[in-house]
């Protein structure tokens, strides 16, 4: 490779939290359009890796530097079609963030420039393949986010900073133990320390010790993706956090645990992968069926899409551990549906707490009659979510729910209820917030969505929309990458992918 | 075949000829702190020059062939190790002399005693550090210790500080007491009181053989006090409360620093075939320090209290690499360094919050101090975020190194412990950078101006740029250690 794409990439949000800060703190209206001009930057830069990316199995745009030679260590970056994705989606969701975050008032400088600190990081995490690399971005972006949610949410932030921190930074430690344990390992056997994520993938390993590897990297994964019972701070951060907090955490953050799932629990300890996917599908349908249950009987809008990350997310671990290309390539085609639409929802449930102060479900009736392109896009976002045909969020699981039926016929049964629950929690909101008669004097005159909140909306509108009718234009790019992982299960391991084929009878 | 090669102390004679200086002039010509700047100025610049000669000679060394080069009768050596504490010594001594001048202004005419004494004590833990004499390494540890008793009451003004002063002095001296009491020991057994006295042993003692283990435990409790690990560290938290604000982080770091080299020489050379005695039993003190560190620092509500107990479980993070043995000793000095400008630090913010010459900095006194002063609250948050091992600081590098080597030694429940607890730890950090950030300043700390004079404010900047730096290319620290080390 001979242009440093990928580095640029990390470094341009570093260089724009910069500049942001090193404007005049008394110019307050400059903060905003400068951080979301330079936000823009790294969209272009996604836009050349898209162009440029080819489909095939194997890692692209990669660059390699030593940073600590004695210990293994080195600068050593690159995508594939699992990653390629999820960096998309971060440059897309970062200006929208930042174009929803106006009511901002105290300190929005800061604020500004540790949202680009944590695209830095975020982009980080998805293109390093240097296991050191890849920590020091995990745990780096907890201090953005910890700032974010401590000092831009709401009533009960610091509590959930706290617990947002502590949470992620114990499965972190527990997989630092992993880590070094690796490396060791790789010292061992070979006499040469080497924390390379393409090098440890030659290394071969126990049983044994994939078992306890497997459990310390899948712990620390858990809790970011969160699986049940590892969820309990999702609902804390994301109720407390400010808007463009919430939406990058559900976005972007949560997908950390599913692609740390892909890239190193998958391919590194394989004969634990497969031991261990009952386990893992069992923790992911209870958490598809709990998160949606708990989404029903939620008062609170904010708290409710909470709660659908949880069953979301639990359709994406079973995709992961189906060990199918379906389920594969739907899982990660889900990681980005569930950034889009969750992270619509939340921006739509941020505007109405900016309008209304409220985010109870209790307060609100009959708002579609003052703010009827609200009420549409809203609607729009909960159809998406919920898996309408047409739209993104079937594609996902669709391919998800095939995918597993192949290997995991009993858990993709139970996975259906979530779709009909997922219906009857959105659709029933919608009807709470949107329908009926605005009996309350308030709701009656409520502004609808202006020029600038529209705009933000549109490429998400069009992006769902492109990727309802068009998936093809991300498996594409995801299948080598995918189909490479299952090539990776098959020759290490007994584990055969099943060839099922869509209306042939089996015996 | 060892002679007078003034060289191998050249930094050390440098800082005592500058006290000397400083007495004289202070005595007779009562010049304002302002003028006595340049003095002091003139002889750290001079001190730095000695070390920089220092490092070329070993350059010399190393390039013929040797490890290191002995002088004075074999009482000190001139290698990596000797080198790269110095370095570390004069790197706080330099950040503590720019902290501490609101205090050197506050206390007048006492400010060139203050002076002498923090030149003097780095002058013994360099000494300490470069000793392969035990009797040499005993001058050294009391020329630094009697220097901090001494310092640790040069500001006092309330009961707190007479009672730090007092009990630092009481518990060091008896400190002192069992590590000369070692030595004595080491010379019964083996004849010799030289670092490697034991190294032609041959297994005939005058006395019983267990005289020497017994002269092991004691060199090493002696030295494990003086760096503040569990069950020998009663007295930090009340001394690092209760001494003068402006040079308490300084007698910290400088005991620290001076503490471990010698005790990585103690157990890596003269006791290095009883590594199996000493190995499990420096891993579990490193557990005790580590926990007890972390449970005590979580309830404190002094942020001074809260860095004496956290300073505590850093002792046992460092340990962890002693227990690794010789591999762990690059990462050892590489946590020594970043650690102790990270205390420093901390430090000097605390005595900028609360007063320079202040006993105690209770945790309300940052409430929103990011709005009052945010270079400070920044250069803090970095601070704290570096000691709990966050990654993008050096602090990060500084754990992976000793657990890295800790796991190769098959100390794996060792590292699993101290991962652990630097989980746990995250909270007490954490809670210093709410109170700057998240909280609003109460009606008492709301109107206090909290800003730093122009050295404190270079010497917090620099130590927020080495922090992130080695946090992200840690090579240029490290490679550094490991050409004058190996």
């Amino acid at each position: 490779m001979d242009f440093p794409m990928l580095s640029l990439l990390i470094l341009v949000p570093v260089i724009a939290a910069a500049a942001v800060m090193l404007l005049p703190k008394e110019r307050t209206e400059l903060h905003l359009p400068v951080a979301l001009v330079l936000s823009l930057l790294p969209v272009g830069l996604g836009g050349v890796l898209f162009a440029r990316f080819e489909s095939v199995v194997g890692f692209q745009f990669v660059e390699q530097a030593p940073l600590i030679e004695r210990w293994g260590i080195s600068w050593h970056v690159g995508i594939d079609g699992v990653a390629l994705p999820l960096i998309l989606l971060t440059t897309i969701l970062i200006p929208i963030s930042i174009a929803a975050s106006t009511s901002i008032a105290k300190n929005a400088q800061l604020f500004l420039a540790m949202v680009l600190m944590l695209e830095a990081g975020l982009i980080g995490v998805f293109s390093a393949l240097d296991l050191i690399v890849f920590f020091v971005f995990f745990e780096a972006i907890l201090i953005p986010m910890y700032f974010i949610i401590g000092i831009w949410g709401s009533e009960n932030r610091i509590y959930a900073a706290i617990k947002f921190f502590l949470y992620t930074a114990f499965g972190s430690a527990l997989m630092l133990v992993g880590i070094i344990a690796l490396s060791v390992m790789q010292q061992n056997k070979t006499g040469v320390s080497s924390f390379d994520y393409t090098v440890l993938l030659g290394l071969e390993i126990s049983p044994a010790a994939q078992a306890w590897l497997f459990a310390v990297f899948g712990i620390a994964f858990a809790i970011k993706v969160p699986m049940f019972p590892f969820h309990t701070w999702l609902p804390d951060a994301h109720v407390q956090a400010p808007t463009a907090g919430s939406v990058l955490l559900a976005g972007v953050m949560l997908k950390l645990g599913t692609y740390g799932f892909l890239r190193f629990n998958l391919p590194l300890f394989p004969d634990a992968a497969v031991r261990f996917a009952p386990v893992v599908a069992t923790l992911a349908v209870i958490g598809i069926v709990y998160g949606a249950a708990v989404a029903i009987v939620q008062t609170d809008l904010k708290k409710l899409v909470a709660y659908s990350s949880v069953s979301h997310l639990g359709f994406i671990m079973l995709g992961i551990v189906a060990f199918t290309q379906n389920g594969l390539d739907g899982g990660v085609i889900q990681m980005v549906n569930h950034g889009l639409t969750t992270g619509a929802l939340f921006l739509l449930v941020g505007m109405l707490y900016e309008r209304r102060h409220t985010k109870l479900i209790a307060d609100f009736g009959g708002l579609q009659k003052a703010m009827p392109i609200f009420a549409g896009v809203f609607l729009f976002s909960t159809f998406a979510s919920i898996g309408l045909p047409g739209l993104n969020g079937f594609v996902g699981e669709f391919l998800v729910l095939i995918g597993s039926y192949a290997t995991l016929p009993g858990f993709a049964i139970v996975a259906t209820a979530g779709v009909v629950l997922a219906a009857v929690y959105l659709l029933w909101a919608y009807e709470r917030v949107f329908t009926g008669v605005a009996d309350k004097p308030e709701n009656q005159d409520v502004p609808d969505l202006n020029l600038r909140e529209t705009l933000i909306f549109v490429p998400i509108i069009a992006l769902i929309l492109l990727l309802g009718l068009y998936p093809k234009v991300l498996l594409n790019r995801i299948e080598p990458s995918t189909a490479g992982i299952i090539d990776r299960i098959e020759a290490t391991t007994d584990y055969v992918e099943p060839t099922f084929v869509i209306g042939e009878p089996s015996e | 075949m060892s002679d007078l090669i003034w060289s191998a102390i050249a930094p050390e004679l440098v800082l005592v000829i500058l006290s000397g200086l400083i007495l004289v002039v202070s005595v007779w010509k009562k010049p304002p702190l302002k003028s006595m700047a340049v003095l002091v100025g003139a002889g750290l610049v001079a001190t730095w020059a000695a070390w920089g000669l220092q490092l070329s000679r070993l350059q010399d060394i190393v390039d013929a062939g040797s490890f290191g080069a002995l002088a004075f009768n074999d009482m000190v050596i001139t290698d990596g190790t000797a080198v790269i504490a110095r370095l570390i010594l004069m790197v706080i001594l330099t950040l503590a002399v720019a902290l501490a001048w609101p205090m050197l202004d506050e206390i007048g005419q006492r400010s060139a005693e203050a002076l002498v004494l923090m030149f003097l004590a780095t002058a013994g833990f360099m000494l300490l550090a470069a000793a392969t004499n035990l009797v040499m390494a005993f001058i050294g540890l009391e020329v630094g210790s009697i220097s901090l008793y001494v310092l640790a009451a040069v500001a006092r003004k309330s009961r707190l500080a007479d009672e730090a002063a007092m009990k630092y002095f009481l518990l060091g001296s008896f400190a002192s007491a069992v590590f000369i009491y070692g030595v004595a020991l080491l010379y019964a057994g083996s004849g010799s009181v030289s670092i490697d006295a034991l190294r032609s042993f041959s297994g005939r003692v005058i006395v019983s053989p267990g005289v020497l283990y017994v002269s092991m435990a004691m060199l090493v409790v002696g030295v494990l006090f003086k760096v503040t690990a569990a069950p020998f560290h009663a007295w930090a938290p009340d001394v690092y409360q209760g001494s003068a604000a402006g040079v308490v982080g300084f007698m910290a770091a400088a005991a620290k620093v001076g503490g471990f080299v010698a005790l990585v020489r103690i157990v890596g050379i003269t006791y290095v075939r009883f590594a199996d005695d000493w190995r499990p039993a420096l891993a579990a003190i490193a557990a005790l320090s580590i926990v007890l560190g972390t449970l005590l620092a979580l309830s404190q509500t002094d942020f001074r209290r809260m860095l004496a107990y956290s300073g505590i479980a850093h002792a046992g993070f460092i340990l962890v690499g002693v227990a690794a043995g010789r591999s762990a000793n690059e990462a050892i000095l590489f946590y020594l360094a970043v650690y102790t400008v990270q205390l420093v630090t901390a430090f000097g913010i605390a005595a900028i919050v609360s007063g320079p010459t202040s006993s105690g900095s209770p945790f309300s006194a940052y409430k929103g101090l990011a709005s009052r002063s945010p270079f400070l609250a920044a250069g803090l948050a970095t601070t704290m975020l570096g000691m709990s091992g966050m990654p993008i600081t050096s602090g990060f590098i500084g754990k992976l190194g000793v657990f890295r080597a800790a796991w190769e030694k098959g100390l794996e429940w060792l590292v699993v412990v101290a991962l652990v607890a630097s989980v746990a730890a995250f909270f007490f950090y954490l809670r210093v950078i709410v109170d700057m950030y998240m909280r609003d300043p109460d009606e008492e700390t709301a109107d206090v101006a909290a800003e730093p004079q122009v050295a404190g404010r270079v010497a917090i900047a620099v130590a927020v740029v080495v922090t992130v730096l080695f946090g992200l290319y840690p090579s240029p620290l490290l490679d550094l250690i490991r050409n004058v080390v190996s």
